[in-house]
């Protein structure tokens, strides 16, 4: 297959003034950045509910080990794809965030419109993962260092760790232990437990897993530890992802 | 009307037929689109819930069966229609195209983009989350489910249409889009496109296990891989904005400055 960089035409009069080009340019500009931001909207949320989506549909699949290890190595990929675009062909350093916020744009429409609209949950059981936190850190980071070297080993570091902390907030509350007919229980658990669905059962439900749960009450830590150091590696791999996907090649016809 | 009054009225319609930009159809079409998802989305609401829960109901082939065998032509009649339209017509003199309408097509193209991108979202957000709510909620006795009847048999077609019509719009118009294949918009039409074959294999795995009790069963993981495709709008759009800045060469430091 020969790949060649497109010359193009010898460029010529496009523009009657300036005035018609700068007002078309302004509004092109716009188009395109919802454009992305929708097409990056779509993309990034296929995947993110497909690898990491029922720690983050469930309340009580938000649990300290699998939810903290999952949901940030997952979210990673795009935060790296888009952030490699937008700084490498832009240097604008806000591609983790932008990523963050059209996930988040996606999932809160569906979890109002088709979680509880449509099938009923209350919204406390289906809120998704705060996420936008970690992407500016991402983004600060590269835009301190100006390094996709630094901003892999010390951003994906702290987007791992971060991850618990500012879910905590809204969390908290349902880790309180209740006891039901017996049964010691957190108050996310019991919500799970009224609204059954085929996810229900307690051995399809993949958090706390473990038999000697060795690391007792420093699950998180080490989950988030363990988060960031395979994020490190997936800002590595998604980043060059993220690159390739720029490229501007062009095939002959014939090759195809 | 007078002479000169025509002569005012030919020079005004000139003008207008030489405008550079016009994102109206663009528009018109995400809006009537838009309209057209919230209908089916209140249709989806009550017959989902009335007509939507036993295949084997003579209503469920009412509501939802009709419903899938009357979409799944009208989508590939469209499908065959716009990318026949645009064969038809295409430019045949391509490399005499003068720059300023080089720039007016891709403008509109980045119209087609536009119109692909909102589809995506739809498709690849808004309805595929949804079906899993769904799936959670209602144990599936049959392949074509309400949620897959307008997931896969419609929102993912529309989107499959709109980046046809995209790619197939470059590649009759545009001299660079027409003269090469252009590697990151094939791959961002094709990618997104293989979403919907890959529904044979789901399918397929479906009739084993039911799967959906984790919706990131590994069964679903080749949507993902062909969603990463649609990155390569990155770059698409760095090709077409390249064109743009080479044919505006004059203006760069009047675009600098804003």
């Amino acid at each position: 297959m020969s790949i060649s960089t497109e010359a193009g035409a010898p460029a010529g009069k496009a523009w009657k003034s300036k005035e018609e080009f700068l007002g078309c340019v302004m509004l092109t500009d716009w188009i395109l950045l919802v454009v992305l931001f929708a097409v990056v909207l779509g993309s990034f949320h296929i995947h993110y509910m497909l690898l990491a989506g029922d720690w983050d549909f469930w309340i009580d699949f938000k649990d300290r080990r699998m939810w903290p290890t999952v949901a940030p190595i997952v979210a990673m990929c795009f935060a790296a794809a888009v952030q490699s675009f937008l700084w490498q062909k832009f240097r604008l350093p806000i591609g983790a965030t932008v990523a963050c916020l059209a996930l988040l744009t996606g999932e809160w429409i569906n979890r109002y419109d088709n979680f509880w609209g449509w099938t009923f949950f209350p919204i406390n059981l289906v809120f998704p993962s705060a996420l936008i936190p970690m992407g500016f850190w991402l983004d600060v980071v590269l835009m301190m260092s100006g390094s996709w070297l630094v901003t892999a080993l010390v951003g994906s570091m702290g987007w791992g760790l971060l991850f618990y902390p500012i879910n905590w907030p809204v969390l908290a509350q349902y880790h309180q232990s209740a006891e039901i007919d017996g049964v010691l229980l957190t108050l996310a658990d019991l919500i799970g437990f009224n609204y059954v669905r085929t996810g229900t059962p307690e051995y399809i439900r993949m958090v706390e897993r473990g038999t000697l749960r060795t690391f007792g009450k420093d699950v998180v830590p080490v989950a988030a530890f363990f988060s960031s150091f395979i994020s490190m590696l997936i800002y590595f791999l998604w980043w060059k992802i993220g690159t390739w996907f720029t490229n501007t090649k062009y095939i002959e016809v014939d090759d195809i | 009307m007078s002479l000169t009054t025509e002569k005012a009225a030919g020079s005004v319609r000139a003008a207008e037929s030489d405008t550079i930009v016009n994102y109206w159809p663009a528009y018109w079409t995400m809006i009537c689109l838009f309209v057209f998802y919230v209908t089916i989305r209140i249709y989806e609401q009550y017959f989902g819930w009335k007509a939507g829960l036993d295949s084997f109901a003579p209503e469920f082939q009412t509501y939802w069966l009709n419903l899938m065998w009357t979409e799944l032509p009208l989508e590939f009649i469209a499908f065959c229609g716009i990318g026949g339209y645009l064969w038809k017509t295409r430019d045949r003199n391509i490399d005499a195209v003068t720059p300023r309408e080089e720039m007016r097509r891709l403008l509109t193209l980045i119209g087609w983009l536009a119109i692909y991108a909102f589809t995506v979202y739809w498709g690849a957000s808004y309805f595929t989350e949804q079906d899993g709510t769904w799936h959670q909620t209602v144990i599936r006795d049959t392949d074509f489910t309400p949620s897959h009847i307008l997931e896969f048999y419609l929102s993912y077609p529309i989107y499959i249409i709109a980046g046809w019509g995209a790619f197939m719009y470059a590649r009759t118009r545009i001299p660079q889009f027409a003269n090469k294949i252009s590697l990151p918009f094939l791959l961002f039409f094709a990618g997104p496109f293989m979403i919907f074959p890959n529904i044979g294999l789901n399918e397929w795995g479906h009739t084993f296990w039911f799967m959906e009790e984790l919706f990131t069963a590994p069964l679903h993981w080749g949507f993902v891989f062909f969603g990463w495709f649609a990155l390569a709008v990155f770059g698409t759009a760095c090709q077409v904005l390249d064109r743009v800045i080479e044919l505006s060469k004059e203006y760069e430091k009047d675009a600098l400055s804003l």
